[in-house]
């Protein structure tokens, strides 16, 4: 099966943003931004940098036509910032010059006098400050409050996850220009092309059919273009609005990370309680999420948290709460996997914990409570088909965990500075937007008299696939071949009101619409076949490999006769569609419902070698059973999975995100912000697909792959854990991710000068 | 000052009126966009081209240096409508997500071919292991490259 994008690709004649040729007179942009994280605006001068050469005007909130605000769910995020400054990097000018270059050399000639305030960067603080977004979310299962008193053992702790930068490989950018009528057009990189419409015309004060956004392809998005691309295509479509001419702007990359947010750091509380044997009777946790300056979707990331906090585990009794803090921090953003990862990195802790006390392996608590069928979330949804188990159960018997365990063994017995270590990661991940009303899509299917077919939906084409899989869905329908079916650009125009391409659903939902377009034209083509071949109503009439078929005979129309004679008979060749998912619902007041369509499951195993003397470690194996459904396309779809687990294997390890107190970003450059590189991919990484044949509500039974296999990354923290219990088997283990190669070391010797405490301490209490 | 130069095999005269980078000559004034800008500092690899038969950041050449030089961009790949067994093996084994880091990929690996058509797994890692994927996790890239070597 061809894949007409990546034939694209290799040759390099795919267009990104930046890659359009633009047309004469094209303007270029730079954003002036707040040198601080917290503060207030005193003066703002601009003269020098507005009389350099080339530069054409500047722009600061007292331009906008419109509102100065963005943000999509809580409005508390403006365009340009003009008397507060929340963070460092939040935008306060455009400048416009006629080139690159003289625009940046115009930013660095604004001056700003400002007052700085204190900032706050940790969420825990923002809480004490009572800086919440939101009210507190709290989901509960049984009753945890009595359900401690029937607990063998329980164990409290805490743990702290990091942020991890997108690092899509290509930086935000948008290019606007003015069209007829006192519209705009943006060719934007975005995943959420309605949500930079929608902004767009608010800040010009335009009715959304004047603003029409295009999106060809993104370089990359990961969450960090779902709702971080609107600022860009927003600052664009206002100067091109104000010059009447087209402008583009292209993030160099530390402006990029400088300015956009990250994934949620959180921090953690737990309390977990169990019977001697390992079965988890009771569970509370607390999180402190860290929104940064502004709302953005942290709200959304946080109900996912709360859905995902027991991960693939059945635990009768939960409470879970979250906060939401505002901190002097970018605001943090949509990063693959969506809060669920956070939240599953503390279950996994508490059990990890709970393990070492009972002196036991966690493998064998987390195989104990693995959800089964009909088992109930802490959101009410129940199980079905439930695939928790089944693929643990391959996962250790495919690969063998006893022999791995002996090997390990085997080799720690054996080496005093190289220690291995091995962790299993089951997840369970629900699939759809948990706001039910996102879950929608639709979808223009023209065939056009050629018989060529043309697509568009909202669909936003990432390095995932989508587009490929669309293509899939028409040529399967219609049954031709699969050159004969061009997936457009996504266009607001063509198909509006669209959700993001996010939650791992653009194939589910944008597929579902695709299908139901074509089949509509499908339904008409055959009619007119069965008048073309005089063939009555109980005649079987199918379209197969491109030609007519008439109860099982082949007849002479073939695909494309069969369009031209249906258009000659003024047959509609074009439909459009829309699709929402079924069923779902959640009731917010209550938080119990069924959000989401389908799980989707799996199981990891993880095994590191770690050089006891250095800090340092290798991966050695990733070896997955992974639920994928019944895979449309098994190239993507492996691929998915398997740079997934490295982003989450990133994120945990080598990804490390600094601010200084004052909320300075450290790790602005991709020379300082590591992401794992051929080096760092583990010696193996192998990924088996799970039988699996009950139905899933997406498109052809397959199953979202997007962000789910993230989370087999979070296995790795433990299986260094392990390692370095292997080395110090008293070593303290702290739950801190990212587990730096400092932090490594740290962990596996006991503190200097911790040894002279204790002796101090003795002599003390002898006395 | 004006700089001759050999691009995809085509001699070019190109009259530079100002300092720029290797990598705007190639896509602000041949168009050649299939050369990426991912970082600009000479840690991502995307803008990997081929100058007289080794691989450079094009971001961190300045464009007067190609003066007297052959240059090879990915656009200089394929023969007409016919890819290079190299960019086939991208297809094959999926060494594709978004693209992005693709072009330099691709040049990168040429490169190692046209000094070691033999390469071992670990030299092909070394030829890599200036452009970052953020996308694939590298091991289909691998393959692409591994199989290219031994003609699969
Ligand atoms: S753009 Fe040249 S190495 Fe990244
Ligand atoms: S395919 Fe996206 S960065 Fe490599």
């Amino acid at each position: 099966m061809k894949n007409y994008d990546w034939i694209q690709h290799v040759r390099g004649e795919s267009l990104f943003v930046d890659d359009i040729t633009p047309p004469e007179g094209t303007l270029h942009a730079a954003v002036f931004s707040s040198p601080i994280a917290h503060g207030k605006i005193i003066n703002l001068d601009l003269e020098i940098a507005k009389k350099l050469n080339d530069v054409i005007e500047i722009f600061t909130a007292k331009d906008i036509p419109g509102e100065n605000q963005i943000g999509a769910i809580i409005p508390d995020e403006q365009l340009l910032a003009d008397g507060i400054l929340d963070f460092c990097g939040q935008p306060i000018a455009i400048v416009v010059a006629k080139d690159n270059f003289s625009a940046h050399q115009a930013v660095k000639q604004i001056k700003l006098e400002f007052q700085e305030y204190s900032a706050v960067t940790d969420a825990r603080e923002a809480f004490q400050k009572g800086q919440l977004i939101i009210p507190p979310q709290t989901f509960s299962l049984g009753d945890a409050d009595s359900a401690w008193k029937d607990c063998d053992l329980i164990v409290e702790g805490t743990a702290e996850s990091g942020g991890q930068e997108h690092i899509y490989l290509e930086t935000q950018g948008s290019f606007a220009f003015p069209v007829e009528g006192g519209g705009i057009k943006i060719i934007s990189s975005t995943q959420a092309p309605t949500t930079v419409q929608r902004a767009a015309a608010r800040i010009l004060n335009l009715p959304m059919n004047k603003v029409e956004v295009d999106v060809l392809r993104l370089g990359g998005g990961f969450g960090g273009k779902e709702d971080q691309a609107t600022a860009w295509a927003c600052m664009t479509a206002l100067a091109a609005f104000k010059l009447k001419r087209p402008v583009k702007i292209i993030l160099n990359r530390q402006e990029d990370i400088r300015m956009t947010g990250k994934r949620h750091p959180y921090s953690s509380d737990f309390k977990i309680g169990l019977t001697k044997e390992g079965k988890i009777l009771a569970y509370e946790v607390t999180f402190y999420q860290n929104a940064g300056a502004a709302a953005d979707l942290a709200t959304a990331i946080l109900d996912r948290t709360l859905f995902h906090c027991t991960n693939s585990y059945f635990i009768p009794n939960v409470k879970a709460t979250a906060y939401c803090c505002k901190t002097n921090l970018p605001p943090n953003t949509a990063f693959r996997g969506f809060g669920g990862p956070q939240g599953m990195f503390v279950i996994e802790s508490a059990i990890y914990k709970a393990a070492e006390k009972l002196g036991v392996d966690p493998m064998v608590i987390q195989e104990k409570n693995l959800l089964s069928e009909d088992d109930e979330f802490p959101y009410g949804q129940k199980t079905k088909y439930c695939m928790a188990r089944p693929s643990w159960k391959k996962a250790i018997g495919k690969y063998n965990l006893g022999e791995m365990k002996n090997q390990v063994e085997k080799f720690n017995l054996e080496n005093k500075i190289f220690k291995k270590g091995l962790a299993l990661m089951p997840i369970c991940f629900g699939i759809s937007f948990t706001n039910t009303m996102l879950n929608q899509a639709n979808a223009l299917v023209h065939v056009y008299t050629d018989g060529s077919i043309g697509i568009s939906t909202g669909a936003i084409e990432m390095g995932q696939g989508v587009n490929m899989k669309l293509r899939q869905v028409a040529a399967t329908i219609f049954s031709v071949d699969i050159s004969r079916v061009k997936i457009e650009t996504t266009n607001t125009s063509r198909a509006a009101n669209t959700s993001a391409t996010a939650a791992s659903s653009g194939a589910d939902l944008n597929g579902k619409a695709v299908q139901i377009a074509c089949n509509n034209i499908l339904e008409r083509l055959i009619k007119s076949a069965q008048q073309e071949l005089k063939s009555n109503e109980t005649d079987q009439i199918e379209v197969k490999d491109e030609i007519v078929y008439l109860n099982g005979n082949q007849t002479e129309l073939t695909w494309n006769i069969l369009v031209q004679k249906s258009y000659a008979k003024r047959t509609s060749l074009s439909s459009q569609a829309h699709y929402a998912t079924p069923g779902i619902h959640f009731d917010k007041s209550k938080v119990k419902g069924e959000p989401f369509a389908y799980h989707v499951y799996g199981t990891a195993i993880i095994q590191v070698t770690v050089d006891c003397l250095r800090g340092t470690y290798e991966i050695d194996f990733v070896k997955v059973v992974h639920d994928f459904g019944k895979s449309m396309n098994p190239i993507i779809d492996r691929s998915q999975a398997e740079g997934a687990i490295m982003q989450g294997i990133g994120w945990m390890t080598i990804e490390e995100v600094i601010y200084t107190k004052y909320g300075k970003l450290l790790t602005d450059s991709m020379s300082t912000y590591k992401v794992p590189d051929v080096y760092f991919t583990p010696k193996e990484i192998e990924v088996d697909f799970l039988d699996n044949p009950n139905p899933s509500a997406a498109i052809f039974n397959s199953k979202a792959i997007g962000e789910p296999p993230l989370m087999y990354g979070i296995g790795i923290y433990f299986s260094l854990c392990n390692a370095i219990k292997a080395f110090r088997s008293n070593a303290e283990i702290k739950n801190s991710a990212p587990m730096t190669n400092e932090k490594l070391l740290l962990m596996l010797y006991e503190p200097a000068g911790q040894n002279l405490k204790r002796k101090l301490k003795n002599k003390m209490t002898v006395k | 000052m004006i700089i001759n130069f050999k691009i995809n095999g085509k001699e070019t005269l190109i009259n530079l009126t100002k300092n720029k980078r290797l990598i705007d000559l190639l896509r602000d004034d041949l168009k050649l966009t299939g050369t990426k800008e991912g970082c600009s500092i000479g840690e991502c690899g995307a803008c990997t081209v081929i100058v007289n038969g080794k691989a450079v950041n094009s971001c961190l050449v300045l464009a007067q240096q190609v003066d007297e030089c052959d240059v090879i961009t990915v656009e200089g790949l394929a023969e007409g409508n016919k890819l290079s067994e190299l960019q086939q093996n991208f297809l094959k084994y999926g060494a594709i997500q978004c693209g992005f880091c693709t072009p330099g990929m691709l040049m990168s690996a040429y490169a190692l071919f046209l000094e070691n058509p033999t390469p071992s797994r670990e030299e092909i890692e070394t030829a890599i292991e200036g452009n970052l994927c953020r996308c694939t996790g590298y091991k289909p890239i691998i393959q692409a490259i591994t199989s290219t070597v031994s003609g699969e």
